[in-house]
């Protein structure tokens, strides 16, 4: 009962095979050679948002980073591994920092911030995890909001200071520091999941 | 010119939601109304292996987290919180009886970048005995890994046999991890707890096919 989804799954992925080989049959024998992505993709883990799918990308075009609430952090050895190998080993050009409507993780933050001054609570991977974004939320004066705008408003500013923490972290501002070195620009975007669309929001270069 | 790989994706992700209202009007405004997906992976960053993808899979199906080599450190609170949020805060359902269960999949690979840089790093701290790695976050994510490839015995092998010999130990190393883990212990230990199964799985993208390589599950 438990391996229902597990067979669904692998023979999904042994008639997927078969096909992409009808269509092109040496497609698997060329991506064995190598990877060369322009683009890393820091998203949230919802299911809603697989990045491969929503913008039609095939096997090799998107090397991906994904986590709970698409969270960057300057002491996140996880995160800056990714971004390290991405600019240094992969050679990518674009940066994209994806959040999305309908944020659990966001929603969660929200929570926390209305509970955190009355009940400390207990420190969990998860809360530690979530405690930045925790932080930002009770920065917002989201008095005047509804429930509904208050997760967009917070989903919008986790999107804009994820990405502020990329342009800070070391292999970004080393990147734009050197003149010889592959361009990156870094993008800051939102899935609206209600819809399927991707909009931009934020778009940052090195400095002339 | 370097953004025309962005406007591309951008515009491709117009058409598929286009596509995808012409086929199924209602399939956006259904799934904001909250996930529950079958499964957990736990797979690498790398280009070639997305999830959704290769297992003909549509969003709301798999929660994924991915990083360089798909490690699962036991105190990494990235990897950490995403198992957490699978096992205590999604709702997931994977029966139609609506017993919910999770099925955890720790995805490695063949021709892994992250292994390779593993297996590079061992052999030139044996050629030079006395260097160090350089502390910085790539090396010290990898240490892990780098540790147990200097355990392994890889003089019999070509290079690419040592390669998937240290793919193949890094996905059970990181299963051992995932079933030692605060989330997986406590779900195994409460038989009122969601059901869980932990599975190492092997994916050679020179075939594009999975193949499982070990399962674990509570013991009765």
């Amino acid at each position: 009962m438990s391996h229902k989804p597990i067979r669904t799954l692998l023979n999904a992925n042994e008639e997927w095979a078969q096909s992409v080989i009808k269509d092109t049959p040496d497609f698997f024998a060329r991506s064995a050679t190598g990877q060369k992505p322009k683009i890393l993709w820091i998203g949230c883990s919802d299911s809603r948002v697989p990045e491969s799918v929503i913008t039609a990308s095939k096997p090799g075009d998107i090397f991906v980073h994904r986590n709970v609430a698409n969270q960057f952090h300057l002491h996140d050895d996880s995160a800056l591994s990714v971004l390290t190998f991405a600019i240094k080993e992969i050679g990518v050009e674009h940066v994209v920092l994806v959040g999305h409507t309908n944020c659990g993780g966001a929603m969660a933050c929200i929570e926390a911030a209305k509970d955190r001054a009355a009940n400390p609570g207990l420190s969990t991977p998860l809360t530690r995890w979530l405690s930045p974004l925790t932080a930002l939320v009770q920065s917002l004066d989201l008095s005047a909001c509804s429930a509904s705008e208050a997760l967009n408003k917070v989903v919008e500013a986790n999107i804009i200071k994820q990405v502020d923490n990329i342009c800070k972290s070391e292999p970004i501002i080393t990147a734009w520091a050197d003149p010889d070195a592959k361009k990156v620009t870094v993008h800051g975007w939102m899935y609206d999941l209600a819809v399927g669309r991707i909009t931009k929001l934020v778009v940052r270069d090195a400095q002339a | 010119m370097s953004h025309e790989s962005i406007e591309t994706l951008l515009n491709a992700n117009e058409e598929w939601a286009q596509s995808v209202i012409k086929d199924t009007s209602n399939f956006f405004t259904q799934t904001a109304t909250g996930q529950s997906p079958k499964v957990l992976w736990i797979g690498c960053s790398d280009s070639r292996v997305p999830e959704s993808v290769i297992t003909a899979s549509r969003p709301g199906d798999i929660f994924v987290h991915r990083n360089i080599a798909n490690q699962f450190h036991l105190n990494d609170d990235s990897a950490l919180s995403v198992l957490i949020y699978a096992v205590k805060v999604v709702g997931f359902d994977s029966s139609s009886n609506g017993y919910t269960s999770l099925t955890v999949v720790l995805v490695g690979h063949t021709h892994c970048g992250g292994a390779a840089a593993c297996l590079k790093a061992a052999k030139d701290a044996a050629a030079d005995t006395g260097a160090s790695q350089p502390d910085i976050p790539l090396t010290r994510w990898l240490s892990p890994l780098i540790a147990r490839v200097q355990s392994l015995d890889l003089s019999a092998c070509s290079e690419s046999e040592a390669l998937d010999k240290v793919v193949e130990t890094n996905i059970m190393m990181q299963v051992d991890n995932i079933c030692k883990s605060e989330p997986i212990t406590t779900a195994w230990a409460d038989p009122n707890a969601k059901k869980v199964t932990v599975h190492g799985w092997m994916y050679d993208l020179s075939r594009g096919r999975i193949d499982e390589l070990v399962y674990r599950e509570a013991q009765a």
